[in-house]
């Protein structure tokens, strides 16, 4: 083999990356901006961001059906990683019509907040395009770390700095164990390209088994499933809750990408292993979380808990190794990303109310002092639970229907367990607010912004679930092209 | 199963219609969201009875007035509507009740908060059950069977008495979880499917080609089984109905008893008899000695319940045994009994809580005790007290008397010992209703405790005479509703024989 074939050039196809380039030059204009200005006008902010992340988000649309590689395949644009950044920018920039009063009301949004929302956005956006260890450990690591920041935004409070605290060492942990698999990957396969990794056919299995753990533990701490979860519940409730929820969507479809890149690669030689060590870990994840959840006082902490839950459904589904399971968890993921979201952003502006703190007797007679909340939050409630037709129900379908495909009824059956047990709490939450009086308190009085993208992610939850197809159509071929590479 | 297009949207728009009705209440000001449920419900009774002109009687086992859109075409899921005899049956007592229970409301004292919100939770409720008894699809048929939870879950704990809150809790926590299995069995026969044709598919009518084992489809078998002996109920599973037909508002109850239990029953005749009629014959002597023991047990907790609703709460549940009994009986006079008692009980249930709220109007008690003797001051409230009462007993004439002769004739047809086992059922229910009209006609009313009574008149009396008078047909003119569904049981019984060629095991 000639030097020259060796060393080919490669010129970067730019065309492939503009969302993530636009997204890369809005976080540094945010970020010269608070350098220079002391006070950074946050309506300005807003602006610079909306308008960036709408220009990726249009240049996206507009260029769907884009697909390529470059960089030398480090960079993959498909329709997997279209999709799942449309969603993220959209679900960003819905989180932006809650952040200036949220601001005007705690105090909590600083400058950092706008430029690390878009850094921890363009990580989420590279980790659900590429196929390389390393580039993921770099996405990785520019999510967490902008998420630890965000975590800690709330000055002065101690939840929010002993949410931080844990989640920075538990995340760390997981960047060094993530690492750490990577390096054994290599040692395997000799390449850092998953595609190259999963397919590489050595006698010796052991190092593959052992950096596909290890990565895959990195990653499990990241979304939070179970015995790796004890930094979640305190980082959701410590964090301003604009955040929470950024971290509860955008945060869960970033960290889940990679996983669900994997998922199609798995091997015949291993597929019983991946089922049952998947499929304990989500068991043991959903019946946690929904166990715990129904004990919490705290409604943020309580919702907190029930993403953890519902990382376990998604869970469920990955372990099914098979595109019909991946279709499920990628319908699952979208969906959670839409409810999830709702739930906190709710939360944001009910957090206004007069002597609001987030308990359950807060709750009490909600209908009747703030009836529009209480109409978004039981929908949401009620998507996260599984009632048709919302998305949730059929979401969940689509896991039990991936489980029936894979004859894992006992998953299934301890899932209805899980669901069965998380109506308790949901329910509550819907009978506080629709059935009970409660006091006389200042009312949160939601802005045209807010109220607009409340309905609006409402609507979408009902409506995807009526029509599924709208989403379907875009996530069939999807997963049938990530089983064919 | 033959497909008969529609001439006429008939069931979409019965669908559509309340949901547009929904809409309007909540636009518009509370003084007319009463009236325009009255109409909006008034016009889907019209409409289902305006579609019996175009009903093809002669060719009741074939699904007429189908239409079906695509929803995903890789799973084959469809929005289909269409109805056979038996759907059509359950459709135009849908349309009866909903109409009734609102022609109710409106005179109710009870219902005298949140009006917006109560009737558009009512016309809710009507679409999803006209989409429960209608569609095709196994998915949407799943979709409008717990759609009718959320608006039942909000009537009994927005309206309803005491205990609403624990009544509404443990009634939508029952009937979820217990969904949850139907949902799991309904995804694994459209994955069945895919393994045996090829393609993934919720359509009924794909499914009933699908062919299963003993192990599995006694496991699909139960994962159904699970969630409609909740829904039915049949004994051991009934503790949500008591409570949850108690505590909830006249309208809610007579919705619930009326509608919302056939849902089960109807569900285990079309689809666990219908999908798996080998493991119905498979289970047959299990599944009929327990509708029996169901419907004795729940005639005991009958007699000894002191609150009135309560106990026409667990009449229902004895009725229901009779239906579950009749059913898996697997031959035509069983199956005959069994939907002739489902209408039926949805007529006398319907009325038995209308009387049991009209007296609580009067009264403001449901004890017992309290009744006693309530009625000779209100003739026209007596006479079909009566009339309810007498048919609910299965006196001949009544409309549950072929519910109970058909299943002691179907019985007859396997053992005499077994016929007289239902016999003994049908005994304890006739017990326990004499009780009943005894309380309220016989027992002396109490010095000093004499208020002044009004008749029964009005919209209560409308609401009244509409489940009274067709209860009457029913006794009477039996025939008019076994055109309906004589086909299907043909149907069925032929599939079930087609299903055993070769013995039950091959």
């Amino acid at each position: 083999m000639e030097m020259k074939d060796l060393i080919q050039i490669e010129i970067p196809k730019l065309a492939l990356f503009v969302p993530e380039l636009i997204v890369l030059i809005t976080g540094f204009v945010l970020f010269s901006l608070d350098l220079i200005y002391k006070r950074l006008s946050h309506t300005l902010a807003i602006s610079i961001s909306v308008i960036g992340y709408t220009l990726a988000l249009l240049y996206l649309i507009f260029n769907f059906d884009l697909r390529g590689e470059t960089f030398y395949g480090l960079y993959v644009r498909d329709s997997f990683s279209s999709l799942l950044q449309v969603f993220m920018i959209l679900l960003t920039i819905i989180l932006l019509a809650f952040t200036l009063q949220y601001q005007r009301f705690k105090r909590s949004l600083y400058g950092e907040f706008y430029y690390l929302l878009a850094f921890s956005l363009l990580g989420g956006m590279v980790l659900a395009s590429s196929y390389n260890l390393l580039l993921i450990y770099i996405a990785l690591e520019a999510v967490s770390v902008s998420f630890y920041i965000l975590t800690a935004l709330q000055r002065g409070d101690f939840t929010s700095k002993e949410g931080a605290f844990k989640y920075l060492i538990l995340g760390g942990l997981a960047i060094a164990l993530a690492s750490y698999g990577a390096v054994f990957l290599y040692i395997y396969a000799g390449s850092f390209d998953l595609r190259h990794v999963l397919h590489f056919n050595a006698p010796d299995k052991s190092f593959l088994i052992l950096g596909l753990v290890f990565f895959l533990f990195g990653l499990a701490i990241k979304i939070g499933v179970v015995p790796f979860h004890f930094w979640l519940p305190d980082a959701y409730q410590g964090a301003p809750t604009p955040i929470t929820a950024y971290m509860s969507s955008v945060g869960k479809i970033a960290f889940f990408a990679p996983v669900l890149r994997v998922m199609p690669l798995v091997q015949e030689s291993f597929h019983n292993t991946w089922v049952l060590a998947v499929g304990t870990l989500a068991v043991i994840t959903f019946l946690y979380g929904n166990f715990v959840a129904l004990v919490q006082k705290d409604v943020k902490r309580m919702l907190a808990y029930s993403s953890i839950a519902h990382s376990g459904y998604i869970l469920a589904g990955v372990s099914v190794a098979s595109a019909i399971g991946l279709k499920a968890v990628i319908y699952f993921l979208l969906a959670y990303s839409i409810m999830g979201m709702l739930g906190f952003l709710v939360l944001a502006v009910l957090e206004r109310s007069g002597n609001w703190e987030n308990k359950l007797e807060d709750f009490d007679g909600l209908k009747h002092s703030q009836g529009f909340m209480a109409w978004v939050f039981a929908i949401a409630l009620l998507s996260l639970l599984g009632v048709p037709p919302t998305v949730g129900f059929l979401a969940k379908a689509l896991v039990f229907m991936s489980l029936a495909y894979g004859k894992l009824w006992w998953i299934g059956i301890l899932m209805i367990v899980g669901i069965g047990v998380s109506t308790g709490y949901y329910l509550r939450l819907i009978v506080l607010m629709f059935m009970k009086e409660g006091e006389r308190r200042a009312i949160a009085n939601p802005t045209g912004f807010e109220k607009a993208s409340m309905v609006l992610m409402a609507a979408s939850l009902l409506i995807l679930g009526i029509l599924p197809m709208l989403l379907w159509n875009y996530i069939s071929p999807t997963s049938e092209m990530l089983f064919r590479r | 199963m033959e497909l008969v297009p529609a001439v006429f949207p008939f069931i979409p728009l019965s669908i559509v219609l309340p949901l547009l009705g929904m809409v309007l209440i909540v636009f518009l000001e509370e003084k007319f969201a009463k009236w325009i449920a009255l109409v909006f419900s008034g016009a889907v009774f019209v409409l289902s009875l305006v579609s019996l002109l175009y009903f093809d009687f002669s060719q009741a086992q074939k699904v007429q007035f189908y239409q079906s859109i695509t929803l995903i075409k890789e799973l084959n899921l469809s929005l289909s509507f269409g109805a056979d005899g038996l759907s059509y049956l359950m459709y135009i007592l849908t349309t009866l009740v909903s109409f009734v229970a609102i022609c109710w409301s409106i005179r109710d004292h009870q219902i005298n908060h949140r009006l917006k919100e109560y009737y558009a939770w009512f016309l809710l409720t009507e679409s999803a059950l006209v989409g429960v008894f209608t569609s095709w699809d196994m998915l949407v048929f799943y979709v409008f069977y717990e759609l009718t939870l959320v608006p039942m879950f909000f009537v009994i704990g927005i309206w309803g008495y005491k205990l609403r809150l624990y009544s509404a809790y443990k009634f939508f926590v029952y009937i979820f979880v217990s969904s949850l299995f139907l949902l799991l069995g309904i995804v694994s026969i459209a994955v069945e499917h895919y393994r045996q044709f090829g393609k993934f598919s919720f359509s009924y009518f794909d499914l009933l080609q699908n062919q299963y084992g003993l192990a599995f489809g006694l496991f699909l078998f139960l994962l159904f089984f699970i969630a409609f002996a909740v829904k039915t109920p049949i004994v051991p599973f009934h503790t949500w109905l008591p409570d949850a037909h108690g505590e909830a508002p006249t309208a809610g109850s007579v919705v619930l008893a009326a509608i919302l239990l056939k849902m089960g029953t109807y569900a285990l005749l079309r689809f666990n008899i219908g999908l798996f009629p080998k493991i119905a014959v498979f289970l047959m002597p299990v599944l009929v000695l327990w509708g029996i023991a169901s419907i004795i047990f729940a005639s005991w907790f009958t007699i000894s319940q002191s609150n009135v609703k309560r106990f026409v709460a667990y009449s229902s549940v004895s009725h229901m045994g009779f239906v579950v009994a009749g059913m898996f009986l697997l031959n035509k006079e069983g199956l005959r009994a069994s939907i002739m008692e489902m209408f039926a009980h949805g007529l006398t249930s319907a009325s038995l809580f209308m009387m049991a709220g009209f007296i609580y109007n009067r009264l403001h008690s449901f004890n017992m005790q309290a009744l006693r003797g309530s009625i000779r001051f209100m003739p026209v409230f007596a006479v079909l007290t009566a009339i309810t009462g007498f048919s609910s007993m299965g006196l001949p004439g009544g409309s549950s008397f072929w519910g109970k002769f058909l299943t002691i004739m179907g019985a007859k047809e396997y053992t005499l010992q077994l016929a007289l086992l239902v016999l003994a059922g049908a005994f304890f229910s006739v017990l326990y209703m004499l009780y009943l009209l005894k309380t309220l006609y016989l027992d002396v009313k109490e010095e000093g405790r004499l208020v002044h009574f009004t008749d029964v008149r009005g919209f209560k009396l409308v609401a009244f005479l509409l489940v009274v008078v067709p209860m009457l047909m029913v006794g009477l003119l039996p025939f008019l509703f076994f055109a309906f569904f004589d086909a299907h049981i043909d149907f069925l019984l032929a599939m079930i024989s087609k299903s055993l060629e070769g013995g039950l095991w091959k």
